[in-house]
């Protein structure tokens, strides 16, 4: 829904410019002047403050992403007898759809690879050890309802109706603020807040940060927002928390200029997708170094029922948007040296067995992606490939889950974003750590 | 602004705040470990201690908000007499509501076969601008609220189905809103747009596709945890093989993708048919559906859905035993379920519900009362609010939780002043000539009665009397000062 929201603010006044990206960009060898881009004309130093933690952006696939497209083990010859028409050909085929070969046994798509040369999309930050992709894996829940699978993967906890909160509302909560006077520690870019953020305090759902204002008058602003403050005073929760948060952040947006704001290294987000418009505006606000420290931004369009086609048609621009927009942040932000580490989740896989309409249904085991400097990538990581044979699949149809995807959450939890109260943001869990960051 | 230091310590969350009686709540579980300063959702807002009239209660739920005149009403007819005058919605004379959506959106009566060819932009607009229209203004209200409820829980999305949602709006939903559940329920699986939306177009024989099969159980009937398997859902999907679309978007049964294999679906079990039987084959799906309204746990769940949406957002296991009861012994009357749930004992003690953007935005236009020469504008804006119609994309419909939506209020505060200014458009005027009439507190007791049923809570009455004090008393602080109403805390809630 949130393609729809079309308008730029065009707002007139200047942000700050970083002692955290100063200190980035010159460790990273960079000139002095090269650090001061034109949409951040005005300098002022903030305040000094730790910060080897990374800041965290969430991605979810919403609809249950077919992973056994998303990176497809080709040197298994099951997926091929399961998939008469929608299976992605293997490397070395001579066909012109064919994949992009990762390590001899998974692929991505072309789709996931910036197309035929396979050298653009995810490819850049898979070579460059930044990107790990996880496969079989998922949630113990087997629920294959979205709803539910949703619910538990954002809560953190498989089945537990009382939890309400989500894992990363909770890590928020469990760790002082990058900046202690930020007004805003993470958003999600949606119109609703995602249960994955909530519970975390100076938080919101922001549909499209480009455009936050309250209207009217200038004048009367101030005015206007102190009748907030005193009627929300007395509120509930979480409206209580929101209105305040919310006046603060109204002020703290009119000092970015998102519509000046030029990406680095030549990274383009395409203008016509509401993911990549969303990885941008996070990417404005990392680099306005406000005290953003995590961001919940979905993609939809992986409920491929029917008409699947990741070879040209639907699930191929599914892909296509969800992997070129991440190269462009990765361009963009991972690559120019800011402590950011990307993590994408999705419910569930699909079925293995393609259904009669050239789609999959609701499945178990699938992919998930993690990026970032501090990431262990380059690779494909999986716990023993349980296979696709008929006998190796959980209830003969799909994908068995090998690793909890809680485990590869709780280690960037730990290692990357340098909060050790695991058992607070994934209760009854005891992680067993992989090897996914450096 | 920022708040001071002093300020925000006063709105940092609190624990074990200081309570009065009419403000008690109950505590929503989390088990997790640690004293860390989590933002923990509260779904049981007590309602404002001015909120103190039972029959106020009832108009703020029944209706999409308290106009002078709905107040009046249900005064008039007492707290019985105004229930069944909502109720019996077809006798409520809503002609010239009627006249005017025929006029300004004729392509909502065309049929499938004509709007194939239409204009699709349009056709959404029209959908869209009526469904605004007919809740402000309609005096059916109870009517609207529930085809709003109906619209959610048989959920469509427009990039999917297109032209076909019209007629499942006016021939399903509206039709039905305020019928008998099953006949809503069999509506819906015979609808083309249904049948789009959730795969059935797709399946056959040779590979069922088991979306329309799930969600009918899981989203339509029983719930998630009714008690079906993922066997279920296969076999079910194999019974309604065949449950397609013809032509330009007419429901059809095809004996030819149909399975006639033996199924067997909540232990029930259907002997394997022969092609021969051709059409009748659709009554091994009618019967599922049958098992389906008749299934206790579809009583449970339609009547938990009715309680969280009318009610309370967790009603009680005796209010849902008792709305299930209601459920069985009527064969799903929607009115007598909702009759059993507005009662004059519950509603007095319900918690607050939060105003989802769509109800927000027609209480705005109800209280305000503008002179609308286009509807255009304001579904530009419920777009900015987050609830563009007909446009959630998967069939669970839009949240009605707090959590979901409370975070997202700036974009309230902006519609609040977008509307109630001088120059919003020409499309939505404001008349602020009674309000500028008397003093600034004649002003602000005219904003009660029209905002909030005269139960206008204290601590708004006496922010919005700074401000309107807070400067020359003309049209321009007059404007704003109805913009902060609509901004007010109490105003998102009913």
């Amino acid at each position: 829904m949130d393609e729809r929201h079309e308008e730029d603010c065009g707002c007139q006044e200047y942000n700050e410019l970083s002692r955290r990206q100063f200190i980035t960009s010159a460790a990273a060898g960079v000139s002095a002047a090269a650090v001061f881009p034109a949409w951040l004309p005005k300098i002022v130093m903030s305040k000094a403050y730790a910060s080897n933690r990374d800041i965290i952006v969430s991605v979810f696939m919403r609809g249950g992403a077919d992973g056994l497209s998303v990176c497809v083990p080709f040197a298994d010859a099951n997926y091929y007898t399961s998939r008469s028409t929608i299976a992605i050909p293997q490397p070395d085929a001579s066909a012109a759809t064919k994949g992009i070969n990762l390590d001899g046994f998974f692929m991505f798509p072309q789709a996931m690879a910036g197309g035929a040369a396979g050298t653009g999309g995810l490819i850049p930050a898979f070579k460059a050890t930044d990107l790990l992709v996880v496969h079989a894996t998922g949630q113990l829940n087997n629920s294959r309802s979205h709803f539910d699978a949703q619910r538990y993967m954002e809560v953190g906890k498989p089945v537990d109706p009382a939890l309400v909160t989500g894992w990363l509302g909770r890590h928020l909560a469990s760790i002082p603020p990058l900046k202690p006077d930020a007004p805003l520690r993470g958003l999600g870019v949606a119109s609703g807040l995602q249960k994955t953020l909530v519970g975390a305090p100076k938080t919101l759902p922001i549909a499209d940060p480009t455009n936050y204002s309250v209207g009217g008058s200038a004048a009367t602003q101030a005015q206007r927002l102190a009748f907030m403050q005193a009627d929300y005073a007395a509120a509930d929760e979480p409206l209580h928390s929101a209105a305040l948060d919310a006046t603060n952040t109204v002020n703290l947006l009119k000092t970015v200029n998102f519509t000046a704001y030029q990406p680095a290294n030549g990274a383009v987000y395409a203008a016509n997708s509401a993911f990549a418009k969303a990885l941008k505006s996070v990417a404005v606000l990392i680099k306005a170094d406000v005290g953003i420290e995590a961001a919940q931004v979905d993609i939809g369009g992986w409920d491929t029922h029917s008409g699947q086609d990741p070879l040209a048609g639907s699930m191929f621009r599914t892909m296509q948007d969800f992997s070129n927009s991440l190269a462009a942040f990765y361009a963009d932000v991972i690559a120019t040296g800011y402590n950011v580490t990307v993590v994408a989740v999705s419910e569930f896989g699909r079925n293995v067995r393609e259904n009669g309409s050239q789609g999959t249904d609701h499945g178990r085991g699938t992919t998930m992606l993690a990026m970032g400097k501090g990431i262990a990538g380059g690779r494909v990581l999986t716990k023993n490939w349980p296979g696709l044979a008929r006998e190796q699949l959980e209830q003969g149809q799909d994908l068995k889950v090998t690793v909890d995807y809680r485990d590869i959450l709780a280690e960037i939890v730990q290692n990357r974003l340098a909060n050790p109260n695991l058992s607070f943001v994934f209760p009854s869990w005891t992680p067993t750590m992989l090897g996914v960051t450096r | 602004m920022f708040f001071g230091a002093a300020a925000a310590a006063a709105l940092l969350p609190k624990t074990g705040r200081a309570q009065s009686p009419s403000r008690k709540r109950r505590q929503v579980a989390e088990p997790a470990d640690g004293e860390f300063p989590l933002i923990r959702p509260n779904e049981n807002v007590a309602a404002f201690a001015e909120w103190e009239s039972t029959l106020g209660r009832l108009v703020r739920r029944a209706t999409y908000g308290p106009t002078v005149a709905e107040v009046a009403k249900a005064t008039q007819l007492g707290f019985q007499g105004y229930i069944n005058y909502q109720l019996n919605y077809t006798r409520i004379n809503d002609d010239v509501v009627e006249a005017a959506v025929a006029a300004k959106w004729p392509m909502l009566s065309q049929s499938s076969d004509t709007l194939f060819s239409a204009d699709a932009g349009q056709l959404r607009s029209q959908l869209q601008e009526s469904t605004i229209y007919r809740a402000t203004f309609s005096q059916r209200q109870l009517y609207q609220r529930m085809v709003e409820f109906w619209s959610d829980h048989f959920n469509q999305d427009w990039d999917k189905v297109g032209y076909l949602l019209a007629a499942d709006q006016r021939d399903v939903i509206r039709k039905y809103a305020l019928g008998k559940f099953p006949d809503l329920l069999k509506a819906s699986a015979h609808s083309a747009s249904m049948m789009l939306y959730l795969d059935q177009t797709a399946s056959r024989n040779t590979a069922p596709n088991q979306n329309y099969a799930r969600e009918i159980m899981e989203l339509h009937t029983l719930g998630v945890d009714g008690g079906y398997t993922q066997n279920d859902v296969a076999e079910l999907s194999r019974v309604l093989t065949g449950w397609t679309i013809q032509g330009r978007g007419n429901f059809v049964f095809n004996p030819a993708i149909h399975d006639w294999g033996s199924k067997t679906v909540l232990g029930v079990t259907i002997p394997a048919g022969s092609p021969s039987l051709g059409l009748a084959g659709i009554n091994e799906g009618e019967q599922m559906l049958d098992l389906l309204v008749n299934h206790p746990s579809t009583a449970r769940f339609i009547a938990t859905k009715m309680l969280r949406w009318l009610l309370d957002p967790n009603p009680s296991e005796t209010q849902i035993s008792a709305i299930a009861a209601v459920y069985k012994a009527t064969g799903g009357d929607i009115k007598a379920m909702i009759r059993a749930i507005l009662n004059d004992a519950w509603l007095p003690v319900s918690p607050m519900k939060l105003r989802r953007p769509f109800h927000f935005l027609v209480s705005s236009l109800r209280s305000t009362n503008p002179t609308l020469t286009s509807v255009a504008t304001l579904n530009g804006q419920l777009n900015t609010l987050g609830q563009f119609l007909f446009s959630w994309d998967t069939p669970d419909g839009y949240p009605d939780k707090i959590e979901y939506w409370a975070g997202n209020i700036v974009p309230r505060w902006g519609y609040a002043s977008f509307i109630s200014a001088q120059n919003s458009a020409t499309s939505v005027v404001v008349d602020t000539t009674l309000y500028r009439a008397g003093t600034p507190d004649a002003a602000i007791d005219l904003m009660d009665q029209n905002f909030f049923g005269g139960e206008m809570p204290l601590v708004t009455r006496n922010a919005l009397l700074t401000y309107i004090k807070g400067g020359t008393f003309n049209d321009t602080r007059v404007r704003e000062t109805i913009g902060l109403a609509v901004s007010a805390n109490a105003f998102q809630w009913y």
